[in-house]
């Protein structure tokens, strides 16, 4: 546990540094009352009170109260203010950290569950640590300070109630074992939970039109119980372990007020330093017991500290030599690969897609067409053989100079909930109104642009839900456009839009290929053929490789392709 | 000791709370049982030292207490535990039956208040916000209970030994009562709750849309940092978090200084009357002990105002998400004649003011096909939609067999239509599950309407088969094998009226001819209204409605359309010029 809060620490260690001073020192102005009390109480049993030594005690108590005052804010702000800054550092850590893992790691990992550790698990800190972090600190300093100056009064009731932490602290410990494996179990089910609950609501069109809404939708039902039980767990096992501490810890003072009257009728302890027990001596548990419950807490925290490190610590895709491409032809040599290692999607494909020239995948679904742009977008990793651009292996080029080089447009295109200009600006951050209005303009977005009351301004919505699947797609091309890549993917790019769109879109895809490399999926065989080279794909091999006359003549699966496209057509009525 | 003005909140919450009144009560009589238990080892501190003033102590009258406290230290800590126990085990319960019925509330909620929301907001709201509870029911009421009964009890006690010094003991007690809700009640303090809320809601939504996203900020080399919406959300939080950080920290601090420093009113007055008034040593020491032990729970008190109100606001927005009514369903009027569908008059607008529709009206006679187009934009996929009442309309009437559709209750309304989206939403549900939906099919049906659709044979391929869990690792179908499994779905519910919106828009050449015999097969006899692009699909549809900016530019068949109505000339020329594309 202690790991995982150094790490968090890191993120701003001078900040915390001071504030644990600050802290520190709030902890000392705690827990000096009870020593001023106890000297007053000293005074007071006296046969002759010194009173102008106790108004001086009172006053300095009086002082030190408008201290605490400043001391107080001083150590909430600074020890939050640190955490906040902390948690910001987190976030936006786990953000970029997740946008440099392989695509694999995402797609094996629930989004949702992805989500609860940038919000949850660090909310789990901030919360948790931000409110302990003053009891935590008074805890410790009050316990080593009393006990010390109660060991120094009289070693044997000091030890006596001292004795009681080396019975206290393996039940805790245990408690915080118990914490910690119902805490993950409690974590996995909130995943579910927020996991299921997403999908509840991205796809609740579809389950309403189907009727399974509301109780019916049984995986969500299901999560949300799991989520209940395991919250009670997490409360009612580790409890006792926790709650006997402070048994043991009643049942030590109880010995320990025995002890002493046992030891004041041997003649062997002084009343004052009998009192001083009664007095600081239950103190001295106070903060312990605080602790006790905040030991809990801080374990179930740690179980989302664990989480974080955990991803952070996820293997990264390597840059290799980190080599720059100078030319942008791709090569694949004996690619073979698959999502599980038991199942190959490709299986030994080779080809080149050369610079400058037009290459086409077609195929049935599911033969690995989408497979292939993936990989050359490295994507994902090969299991084996290389994929080449400009003749460096992609293990050698970093993933995020691989991506600059290439732009992709989706087969399932998606806005993120911002306005059409930064949509398409997402293509080159750094580039100029003009140009963004220029690759709009381009991609033949102004046709309903213009007739927007916001133009480029107007929001799309979560998903760009706002937008026609036309237009979401016409937005990408723009997006495209703007980033200028020398290699472009597109992969169905131009199957959902409405014929005058097409048209647009058609146009805009004439701009964005221009001079470009580019590795097309079509699934209507018309719009590739003049491309330099069509590669059809089966099984996930290359069942035939050539040029439109070329496979037409040869009369084999392509050929086959064509005439079942100019038999599909008009939808029959039976 | 929260303000009048958000004592409506504490009722709303006590209401919830109320699902479980009689086991929170009786985790709060265990609460205060403990809580009085808890008191015996300051008496027997008490009795102690008032022994000592006057020695030599009696060890015999001690003995009981010394048993006391010990066999107090023992049972004291079993009563919180099962008052913990208690007061958790309800309030998870009700956090459960909360969040399952606002679920089951979201699901029949009119689809457009519900994409008002971001899925991130509704989330957090649903799962975090409703999380906060918790800490209500199974903290504060019991807190509330130990920190209001036992301190009336010490109080009354201590008054009737000196009434002098219980008095200054509640000085600090005073001073907080009345200025904690001063501060709790402030507009500043609201406005910063609810600024709170509103920047982690946007954090929220921001986070999940990022992720949402990944493989877009991959390739267009988006960091969290760089991306705004990620970077800036958290960082407004950050701000946001500080900003109430730095407001609030001064309250604090009083807070605890006057909690440490609690017992320095009586240390002063008792000290004074002690030197000179003649005040007996054992009282003041009765003071010193007992009068700091009951502040603490009413200091816990003071805590509560501040999460109280944080916990309400979560309520607030649930209760505002809740509020929207649902669609409201009218008596019905007579039978359903037959599966016909017909538009009157029917204008619609998302937002008031931007018409989407505007004066559409068409039928749509059993078993035939209507065909809609238009340019993106011009209200297809809305006429879709209001088909199967995602909306309700503003002005004229939509029926199906005669009779309004407002007159259906959504179940029956969808028992009537099945609609085959644009988007292929698959759930985390095995492949039987995602075609079944939860409809009363039996294996046999699902497999046919499978094979129907054209699934079956990938899905046999696929390592587990149907029981293969779709997004589970390795499971990736293509855009056109999850708008295959949308097909089988329709095709399984076989309803008497269709909805197709851009159906074929992933299919692949291989599959398009084989596709579109499924669809075949699932339109026949079927009244099918459908969303087409590409224009030769539907050539041979009964009718064909053309949409313009929300209006109908034409309707009739095909040969008809092209004589008479230009846009669809123009669109069948275009439609034409785009079967000669080719990339370059």
């Amino acid at each position: 546990m202690i790991r995982n809060i150094l790490y968090c620490f890191r993120f701003d260690a001078g900040g915390m540094r001071k504030a644990l001073v600050w802290e520190v020192v709030h902890s000392f102005l705690l827990s000096a009352p009870s020593g001023m009390l106890l000297v007053i109480i000293w005074e007071l049993f006296r046969a002759d009170p010194d009173t102008t030594r106790i108004w001086g005690i009172v006053a300095l108590m009086g002082a030190m109260f408008v201290v605490q005052l400043y001391v107080a804010r001083q150590a909430m702000i600074r020890s939050n203010v640190s955490i906040y800054r902390i948690s910001t550092q987190l976030r936006l850590n786990i953000g970029n950290k997740l946008q440099r893992l392989s695509m694999g790691y995402y797609k094996h990992r629930d989004p949702g569950d992805l989500a609860s550790v940038a919000l949850q698990d660090v909310a789990n800190f901030e919360q948790i640590f931000g409110h302990s972090i003053a009891n935590i600190v008074t805890a410790i300093i009050g316990t080593v300070a009393l006990s010390t100056f109660l060991i120094i009064l009289d070693f044997r009731l000091g030890l006596t109630l001292v004795a009681a932490l080396g019975i206290v602290f393996p039940l805790a410990y245990l408690g915080q074992r118990l914490v910690r494996r119902y805490g993950r179990q409690l974590i996995a089910a909130r995943t579910q939970t927020n996991a299921r609950f997403l999908e509840y609501i991205q796809g609740m069109r579809h389950a309403r039109a189907y009727g399974m809404t509301g109780r019916s939708f049984r995986t969500l039902e299901a999560a949300l119980d799991a989520l209940r039980i395991r919250s009670i767990r997490v409360e009612a096992i580790p409890g006792p372990m926790i709650l006997s501490a402070g048994v043991i810890l009643e049942l030590f003072f109880v010995l320990m007020v025995w002890m002493g009257l046992y030891f004041l009728s041997g003649q062997t302890l002084e009343i004052p330093v009998f009192i001083a027990f009664l007095i600081v001596g239950y103190r001295l548990y106070e903060p312990l017991k605080i602790l006790m419950v905040e030991y809990g807490v801080l374990s179930f925290m740690n179980v989302s500290l664990d989480r974080i490190v955990e991803l952070m610590g996820a293997d990264e895709q390597a840059a290799g030599r980190n080599l720059q491409p100078e030319q942008f032809d791709i090569r694949f040599s004996d690619v073979s690969f698959g999502y599980h290692a038991d199942q190959l999607v490709l299986k030994g494909v080779s080809f080149e897609a050369r610079a400058g020239q037009m290459t086409a995948i077609v195929g049935a679904s599911g033969s690995g067409k989408t497979t292939v742009l993936s990989l050359m977008a490295r994507f994902w990793e090969v299991t084996s053989g290389k994929v080449q651009i400009g003749g460096i292996n992609l293990v050698d080029i970093s993933p995020e100079q691989v991506y600059t080089m290439i732009s992709e447009v989706f087969q399932e295109v998606y806005l993120f909930d911002g306005s059409i200009y930064d949509n398409i600006l997402i293509g080159n951050p750094t580039a100029t109104a003009a140009e963004v209005e220029a690759a709009a303009a381009k991609a033949q977005l102004m046709e309903f642009v213009e007739e927007l009351p916001e133009g480029l301004g107007t929001m799309v919505g979560e998903g760009g839900r706002r937008l026609s699947g036309g237009q979401k797609q016409r937005v990408s091309i723009a997006r495209a456009l703007l980033k200028d890549a020398p290699i472009i993917l597109l992969d169905e790019a131009t199957s959902s839009l409405d014929p005058e769109n097409e048209i647009y879109v058609q146009r805009a895809i004439h701009e964005l290929v221009r001079n470009k490399t580019v590795v097309v999926i079509a699934h209507r065989l018309s719009t590739i053929r003049n491309a330099d080279q069509i590669l059809v794909l089966g099984e996930g091999q290359i069942q035939e490789q050539g040029m439109h006359g070329e496979l037409m003549a040869a009369r084999g699966q392509y050929a086959r392709m064509w005439e079942l496209q100019a038999a599909a057509g008009v939808w029959k009525m039976a | 000791m929260a303000s009048p003005n958000t004592k409506n909140g504490i009722l709303r919450l006590l209401q919830i709370a109320g699902r479980r009144k009689y086991q929170l009560l009786l985790s709060a009589i265990l609460a205060l049982v403990h809580s009085a238990t808890a008191l015996i080892p300051y008496i027997l501190v008490y009795e102690v030292i008032r022994q000592l003033l006057v020695p030599p102590v009696d060890m015999a009258s001690l003995r009981p207490l010394l048993i006391g406290a010990a066999v107090a230290g023992l049972v004291s800590y079993g009563f919180l535990y099962l008052a913990g126990i208690l007061s958790h085990i309800a309030a998870f319960n009700i956090l459960y039956e909360l969040r399952r019925e606002s679920s089951e509330r979201l699901g029949r909620l009119p689809t457009g208040a519900l994409e008002r929301y971001d899925s991130g907001t509704l989330k957090k709201i649903l799962v975090d916000d409703v999380e906060r509870i918790e800490g209500f029911i199974a903290h504060q009421i019991p807190d509330f209970f130990k920190g209001l009964t036992l301190p009336l009890v010490t109080v009354g006690y201590l008054f009737y030994v000196d009434w002098r010094l219980a008095a200054v003991s509640m000085a600090p007690l005073l001073f907080l009562g009345v200025w904690f809700p001063y501060v709790f009640s402030r507009p500043r303090t609201k406005q910063l709750m609810k600024l709170f809320h509103s920047s982690n809601e946007s954090m929220n939504a921001g986070i999940v849309e990022y992720l949402r996203a990944l493989p877009v900020m991959k390739i267009f080399g988006q960091s969290a940092d760089s991306f705004e919406k990620y970077s800036g959300t958290v960082r407004a939080y950050e701000k946001m978090s500080v900003q109430w950080l730095r407001e609030s920290a001064p309250t604090w601090a009083v807070f605890m200084s006057f909690m440490s420093n609690a017992l320095l009113p009586i240390l002063i007055l008792g000290t004074w009357l002690y030197l000179s008034q003649g005040l007996g040593l054992g009282t003041f020491f009765l003071f010193l002990i007992l009068g700091v032990g009951y502040i603490k729970p009413v200091f816990a008190l003071g805590n509560m105002g501040m999460e109280i109100s944080l916990i309400n606001r979560g309520v607030q927005r649930l209760d505002e998400v809740l509020a929207h009514p649902s669609l409201p369903v009218e008596e019905p009027q007579g039978e359903m004649e037959d599966a016909s569908v017909a538009f009157r008059g029917v204008h619609f607008s998302y937002v008031p003011g931007q018409k989407v529709l505007e004066d559409v009206g068409f039928e749509v006679r059993r078993g035939t096909m209507t065909a809609l187009v238009g340019p993106s934009g011009s209200g297809k996929s809305t006429i879709a939609q209001l088909t199967a009442r995602y909306w309700d309309i503003q002005a004229g009437e939509i029926t199906i067999g005669g009779r309004d559709i407002r007159s259906f209750t959504p179940e029956s309304l969808m028992d009537q239509v099945a609609y085959v989206f644009q988007d292929n939403f698959m759930f985390h549900l095995d492949i039987y599950e995602n075609i079944r939906m939860g409809m009363d099919k039996t294996p046999e049906e699902v497999e046919a309407a499978a094979r129907a659709a054209q699934c079956h044979d990938f899905i046999s391929e696929l390592p587990r088969g149907y029981h293969t869990v779709y997004g589970a690792a390795g499971t990736h179908l293509s855009g056109g094998e999850k708008q295959r499994i949308q097909l089988a779905r329709a095709i399984l519910k076989d309803p008497p009226i269709l909805i197709l919106d851009e159906a074929t828009a992933f299919s692949d050449p291989e599959n398009e001819y084989l596709i579109q015999r499924a669809i075949g097969n699932l339109i026949e006899h079927k009244t099918t209204i459908i969303i087409a692009h590409r224009l030769y699909t539907i050539m041979n549809a009964d009718q064909i409605v053309v949409l313009d900016k929300g209006k109908i530019a034409g309707k009739g068949r095909h040969d008809d359309l092209l004589v008479h109505t230009p846009l669809y000339a123009r669109m069948w020329e275009a439609h034409t010029q785009t079967q000669s594309f080719s990339i370059r």
